[in-house]
């Protein structure tokens, strides 16, 4: 036998056994293969982490900006007061 | 039809912006001071960020001080601080505060305080609303220093006189319900 009929012997169609369209289907159909519950729980562990962290770092920023407008406004109602201060002084000074 | 009705819809929406616009005091014109300026105190907090200092302020309810401010602050709308202080006299002119004080001519602001000296100029303005105070502002304009303060909301000069707990001094000032204030304004050398 040489090389051609060897080839031609190995390539020749073939029918697929019984059932295998059948069984083709069956398997498409089936359910998909579940995950492990770790890995699922590692995934869910992670997430909720990130939102944590997420919801911590949102928490604190408006903390950092709430105090720093509550100095602003502190620092602008003591400008105001000094200058109405000083105001009343030099009225005070003028009637006298 | 649809050009028409956008330029309706943008009239309408200037039209009623133009009362809140009018009635705010802007402060203009003083930004090129910054430069000359040794220390400059540039401050503005709309009524979200007043809020958001309320907030904090009386977050623990304990201090007495922070209640009283975060009171007072529950009745503004906004503040602006302008202040510039200098090392050397004659870093700025008077006629810049002009458009500041053409604002405060308009309807709704009186002047309540104003003590013109050689080198001094000290402006209290009041706005009403419907009979109420709503703002005021303050101009003091000193040699080495200028400061303008805006205001806006239910403000009472007492209560801000008050908190002298937070290094706020107390001020005695005349009661603003009286109507009295007035009576107690004088007047220097007049522009």
């Amino acid at each position: 036998m040489n090389l051609d009929d060897e080839l031609r012997s190995a390539m020749r169609r073939e029918d697929p056994p019984l059932g295998f369209t059948q069984r083709v289907v069956a398997r498409a159909q089936s359910k998909p293969v579940r995950k492990p519950a770790m890995f699922r729980m590692v995934w869910a562990a992670g997430l909720a982490a990130m939102l944590v962290i997420g919801f911590t770092a949102a928490s604190e920023y408006r903390q950092i900006k709430a105090e720093r407008a509550a100095n602003q406004a502190v620092v602008a109602l003591r400008i105001a007061a000094a200058k109405l201060n000083m105001t009343r002084d030099k009225v005070l000074k003028l009637e006298n | 039809m649809r050009k028409l009705f956008l330029t309706v819809m943008i009239g309408a929406w200037t039209v009623a912006q133009l009362p809140a616009q009018s009635l705010q005091l802007r402060i203009t014109g003083l930004d090129g001071l910054a430069s000359k300026a040794k220390a400059t105190v540039d401050i503005t907090l709309d009524s979200s960020m007043l809020q958001m200092a309320g907030g904090f302020l009386g977050g623990n309810g304990k201090d007495q001080d922070a209640a009283k401010l975060k009171e007072l602050l529950a009745g503004l709308k906004a503040i602006t601080v302008r202040s510039y202080e200098f090392k050397e006299e004659g870093q700025y002119r008077r006629e810049e505060l002009d458009p500041i004080r053409a604002q405060l001519r308009g309807p709704g602001w009186s002047k309540i305080v104003s003590v013109t000296e050689e080198k001094e100029l000290t402006e209290i303005y009041m706005r009403t609303d419907q009979g109420k105070a709503a703002g005021f502002a303050i101009i003091a304009a000193e040699p080495k220093e200028l400061t303008v303060v805006a205001i806006e909301g239910t403000i009472d000069l007492n209560d801000l006189s008050k908190l002298g707990g937070l290094g706020i001094p107390a001020i005695p000032l005349p009661n603003q319900g009286k109507g009295n204030d007035k009576d107690r304004n004088k007047k220097g050398k007049e522009e």
